[in-house]
């Protein structure tokens, strides 16, 4: 599938803002299964600096400094991204979830190295003895970890429910956990800590998914949010993802742009200002795919 | 006085001795007693020095001691102690001695560990191939809430990751020095351990020649010159700043100490900014760009957009000026990871992996729960160690399984298996002892030293002494600058002849100055301005109060009535009253007002209030703020001390005038010592503009009195114009005269017309603003011209005749414009520092 992304940050500010410094995590990942064609931030006030690097876990970073005065700040990020299917293990062929928990454990070379970064708690995300309850009921012994792990996303997806007015960016994950309620960051979160807590590795994954418009109406423009999902390891296959809030494994509707040990690792738009007060901040997300035909006006 | 027949020398000596009462623990090592009554020999010179004092001399020194600590302001802030702002540091007479065999081993040990810490940085924050083969396990780098992600593979200038290393040793019974905990991000200890050896070599300035003690102010040169060295692209002379965290930290004294001891500028987070992936300070000139930081804010607050968001410490971008590699940043941000007591296991073989050599000293047994064997062998042993946090970012106090009761046991078990990496057993380590003087003899404490590596071009050099802290008690096993302890020099002692190298003077060198060091921080300029304002406050309240209290205190009675209802009416007026003085009221209430007014420092605007004030602002500004200086404010606030007593009024008029004296001493001291800088103007335009306004909020409420005749000459008095008044009209006060010599008269240093035309001379010589915008004159010129072009008998005139208000809107406006003028001046110069995450 072909996309193109249009991803809009909007603060206004009560107070001018005299300086200010962003990182952003706009630009979509390159996969196996995903290709970034092009991709462009477009920035007003025109900022006095801009600079991109890759941070640890690989996702690109653009640093951008805005150095004139301003009330008003956005953020217009465009992506062409192509995506393919992943290559998906059958999941009642993959190992036992025993087994993947004790070869990452003290295994020290190449992918699994690297996976053992998602094993412990994150800055956002401490794993308690009642996840592992909670895991424990989809990872029965001797079960295929992907099978395991399908059986808490169904679990998850079907007990918690999706709320926006039930959470911020900064609610806790105990809170999350004790009301059963919350968006897509929440449900993510839920089901890293609840891996995690069996000695397994998983990680959270920002991006885009495309959305269908209600039966019988037109596309809304704006209408779309970022998305946020989670993957898991499993040694030689590697990285697998399930997305919790719509039951699904990720295909070729979820475009992958950023991923760490939590949100906190991935957050889209990051910065601090001086001056300006209070501020509101709007954000609108557009995922259309270009074999559609572009909405009419 | 010696007896005429010595049968018992030995005897006779141990009743004199100091050390009659000298009982170090069985079973600990001694660092000054070998066995029954010797002392070591490297101790000998100087125990033989102490008995030759006696305790008399010993005592008095001791005080002498705590004299020079006051004088010079050291200070420790424990932030659990309610009075903890500003607790005086304590040293003891009595120096820690090591002999120069025996500290060259330590020595050897201790650049040998820094380098290795150096190493282990590089790896993690690089290429990770400890991890990769095997040498370190994958939790306690990818668990350690110390190690940051975001510094991984920031540029390094010099490859030097750790500039700075603090060590904590302690010795075992067997005479052994041992490794108890690293500080590797911003250590602590090495301006006090500074301060500790100035005091003491003024103390014992004999003994510290006849010792041979090595001194410290080599290793401060070479490690500030290693700095300069560091920095890429720098022109002559780097720019290098002390970042601290502010007045609240415990350690500010060192942070101001050492700032001005290295010629660093010291800073705060609002002080520094990034732009283009360069840091800068912004000055009241502008941005001036910053080479060096050598920072005393931990890791994660250096950043709040890359680390920890809520941090008001740090500076945003800082990282990605890192990542530019255009700064050095010492130690590099990250480092704390090395302060996690998991790592000490590992560096046995992490030595001879990386350096091909053993490690020199060992670090105290330490068992990391990580590990399964480990971690069983802890919850095993758990009475006989001290369970720590085994990664660094973790604040938790050391647990002794020894002293819990089981359900406390069961909880700790608990946690060590549901989070096994998360802790450390290390085996306690039986402090060793060392003489302490406490005014009747020497007694026994436990002991340990803070020792400090650092950078030196080449490789790591160590500070020859470091901060020897002391227990509180002979048996408290922990000894914590945050839980009171003391503190000793540390003498490492040298075989032969010590050469003096002061920092002051590099021998054979050409002085380097500071490029930056004159120009003035914009938060600085704020601070400056404040400390003028409040200073002036202070004395125009002291005046004003004085006034009064003396009217009060004159057994003369009557003659003064009419000038007492006078002033308690314009000190309501002004707010240093309740509305209530407005009318008539009993002069035992005004009694009880005034003190209140003078002693209470719980209330706004109190003589007390405002001392705290001061000394707080003068504890910001500290570092540009001269010996003597901070010697006055030191002396004003220990005057300010004493209670009303039995005779209230008779000792609030001394208190009042004490310090009205020492205010004027402070004055002298800005007049004759502060170099005409910046921040100088920025202090006194604070004084001008507040004595303009007290003069003009004075002037007004006398007006406003009943019966207003009875104020003029209390104004008088109080704006210290008394005797010009009689020596130039011969007569009781006026209204008109009154006026023009408060308002108009340009010769009189307490006239409103002074006080603008200083204004306006500091405004002309003032820096561009930010924007590059030269100062405007204009507001305060026009002032300067509406006085001078008034006609004050004619306003006096018509008051006198029941004409009021034109006299009085006249004087109001002046204070009016003061006032908003003060405001344009705080927009106009002193950023907004205000910061937010969004």
């Amino acid at each position: 599938m072909h996309y193109e992304i249009t991803h809009a940050t909007t603060y206004e500010y009560s107070y001018p803002v005299s300086l200010s410094h962003h990182a952003l995590r706009l630009h979509p990942r390159g996969l196996a299964w995903q290709h970034c064609v092009d991709h462009r931030v477009h920035i007003d006030p025109v900022p006095s600096m801009r600079r991109a690097h890759e941070d640890y876990h690989g996702n690109h970073v653009l640093f951008v400094t805005m150095e004139v005065e301003h009330r008003q700040l956005t953020f217009k990020s465009v992506s062409v991204v192509e995506v393919t299917h992943p290559m998906l293990p059958e999941p009642r062929e993959t190992p036992s979830w025993e087994s993947v928990r004790d070869f990452c454990r003290g295994h020290q070379s190449g992918a699994t190295l690297e996976a053992s970064e998602f094993l412990f708690d994150s800055p956002l995300l401490q794993s308690k003895a009642l996840h592992a309850q909670y895991a424990l009921g989809s990872f029965k012994p001797g079960r295929p970890i992907f099978e395991a792990v399908l059986d808490l996303t169904r679990r998850i997806h079907s007990e918690f429910v999706f709320d926006p007015a039930a959470t911020t960016v900064a609610t806790p994950l105990d809170e999350v956990f004790k009301h059963k309620r919350g968006v897509c960051q929440d449900f993510a979160h839920v089901q890293i800590a609840c891996i995690r807590s069996l000695g397994l590795p998983a990680r959270y994954v920002s991006g885009y998914l495309e959305t269908d418009p209600p039966p019988g109406r037109a596309r809304m423009v704006g209408s779309d949010a970022s998305h946020a999902w989670l993957s898991f390891y499993c040694p030689g296959i590697g990285w697998i993802g399930v997305d919790p809030t719509n039951n699904v494994v990720p295909t070729s509707r979820h475009v992958t742009v950023a991923w760490g040990r939590d949100f906190s690792d991935v957050s889209p738009v990051r910065g601090v200002v001086l001056g300006g007060g209070k501020h509101t901040l709007r954000v609108a997300v557009d995922v259309i795919s270009r074999e559609v035909p572009a909405p009419t006006a | 006085m010696n007896p005429p027949t010595r049968t018992n020398p030995a005897t006779e000596f141990q009743a004199a001795s100091l050390f009659a009462s000298y009982f170090p623990a069985a079973g600990s090592y001694d660092e000054m007693r070998l066995s029954g009554v010797d002392p070591r020999s490297h101790w000998a010179t100087l125990v033989q020095a102490l008995e030759r004092m006696g305790p008399d001399e010993l005592t008095t020194r001791s005080e002498n001691g705590r004299r020079i600590i006051c004088e010079h302001g050291v200070t420790y802030n424990v932030y659990a102690d309610p009075q903890g702002m500003d607790r005086p540091w304590e040293l003891d007479l009595v120096p820690l001695l090591i002999p120069p065999d025996e500290w060259r081993m330590v020595e050897r040990g201790l650049a040998q560990r820094a380098q290795l810490f150096n190493m282990i940085l590089a790896d993690v924050y690089g290429p990770q191939r400890l991890l990769r083969d095997g040498l370190l396990p994958p939790s306690l780098v990818f668990a350690n809430p110390a190690f940051l992600r975001p510094c991984h593979g920031v540029l390094t200038p010099g490859g030097v990751h750790l500039h700075l290393l603090g060590v904590d040793l302690a010795r075992s019974p067997d005479g052994q020095w041992w490794v108890l905990a690293d500080r590797a991000q911003a250590p602590s200890g090495a301006g006090y351990a500074l301060e500790n050896r100035i005091v003491l070599s003024r103390l014992l300035p004999d003994e510290f020649r006849d010792c041979q003690v090595e001194r410290l102010a080599f290793f401060f040169s070479v490690f500030r010159d290693a700095l300069h060295h560091l920095v890429p692209a720098a022109g002559p002379i780097p720019n290098v700043v002390l970042l601290t965290p502010g007045p609240y930290n415990e350690t500010y004294f060192e942070h101001v100490y050492l700032a001005r001891y290295l010629g660093f500028t010291l800073v705060e987070g609002g002080d520094l900014t990034v732009r283009n992936r360069q840091v800068f300070i912004k000055t009241l000139e502008g941005l001036q760009r910053v080479d060096v930081i050598l920072r005393r804010v931990d890791d994660t607050f250096c950043d709040p957009l890359e680390l920890r968001q809520d941090s008001f410490l740090g500076v945003p971008g800082l990282l990605e000026a890192a990542r530019a590699g255009q700064v050095v940043i010492a130690n590099s941000l990250g480092s704390g990871i090395m302060e996690s007591p998991a790592f000490m296991p590992f560096l046995p073989g992490l030595c001879r992996h990386l350096l091909g050599e053993d490690l020199l000293l060992p670090s105290v047994a330490t068992w990391w729960c990580g590990q399964a064997k480990e971690q069983n062998y802890v919850v095993d042993h758990l009475d006989e160690i001290v369970v720590k946090p085994a990664l660094g970012g973790q604040r938790h106090v050391p647990l002794f399984g020894g002293l819990m009761d089981s359900t406390q046991r069961t909880d700790l078990i608990a946690a060590i298996r549901a989070r096994p990496h998360l802790y450390a057993g290390q085996e306690q380590v039986r402090l060793s002892s060392a003489p302490v003087w406490n005014e009747t003899g020497m007694s026994a404490r436990k002991i340990a030293l803070r020792a400090f590596v650092a950078t030196d071009g080449c490789g790591y050099s160590v500070l020859p002494g470091g901060l020897t802290r002391v227990s509180t008690s002979p048996d408290d096993p922990i000894v914590s600058m945050q839980r009171g302890g003391g503190s000793k020099d540390t003498w490492v002692l040298s075989d032969g002849p010590v050469s003096a190298i002061s920092l002051l003077t590099p021998a054979g060198q050409p002085t380097t100055a500071n490029r930056i060091g004159a120009e003035l921080p914009s938060r600085v300029a704020d601070n400056f301005f404040w400390f003028g304002r409040y200073f002036e406050r202070l004395e125009g309240l002291l005046r004003i109060l004085r006034s009064v209290v003396s009217r009060m205190a004159d057994e003369s009675g009557g003659e003064g009535a009419p000038e007492l209802a006078a002033m308690a009416q314009v000190m309501a007026g002004m707010n240093l009253l309740p509305a209530r003085f407005l009318g008539r009221v009993p002069l035992k209430d005004l009694e009880a007002e005034i003190l209140q007014r003078i002693y209470n420092q719980n209330r706004i605007g109190t003589v007390r209030e405002l001392l705290l004030r001061l000394r707080h602002i003068a504890g910001i500004v500290r570092d540009r703020l001269s010996g003597d200086t901070w010697r006055i404010l030191s002396e004003l606030q220990g005057d300010s001390r004493t209670r009303p007593g039995r005779i209230p009024l008779a000792n609030a008029l001394t208190l009042l005038n004490t310090l009205i004296v020492d205010l004027s001493a402070f004055s002298g001291m800005e007049m004759e010592n502060m170099t005409r800088e910046h921040g100088w103007r920025f202090l006194d335009v604070g004084r001008r503009l507040e004595r303009g306004l007290g003069l003009s909020r004075l002037v007004e409420c006398a007006l406003a009195s009943e019966p207003w005749i009875g104020a003029l000459a209390p104004i008088l008095e109080i704006a210290d114009s008394t005797l010009t008044y009689r020596r130039r009209y011969f007569a009781q006060p006026q209204l008109a005269s009154v006026l023009e010599l408060l308002t108009q008269d340009g010769r009189n240093p307490r006239a409103l017309r002074f006080q603008l035309a200083a204004i306006s001379e500091h405004i002309a010589n003032f820096p561009r603003d930010a924007r590059g915008v030269s100062p405007d004159n204009h507001r305060v010129e026009e002032l300067l011209r509406r006085l001078d072009e008034s006609i004050v008998h004619e306003l006096a005139g018509a008051f006198e005749n029941g004409r009021r208000e034109p006299l009085a809107n006249w004087i109001k406006f002046f204070g009016t414009e003061l006032e908003n003028y003060s405001v344009e001046l705080g927009h106009r110069y002193f950023t907004h520092t205000e910061m937010r995450a969004s």
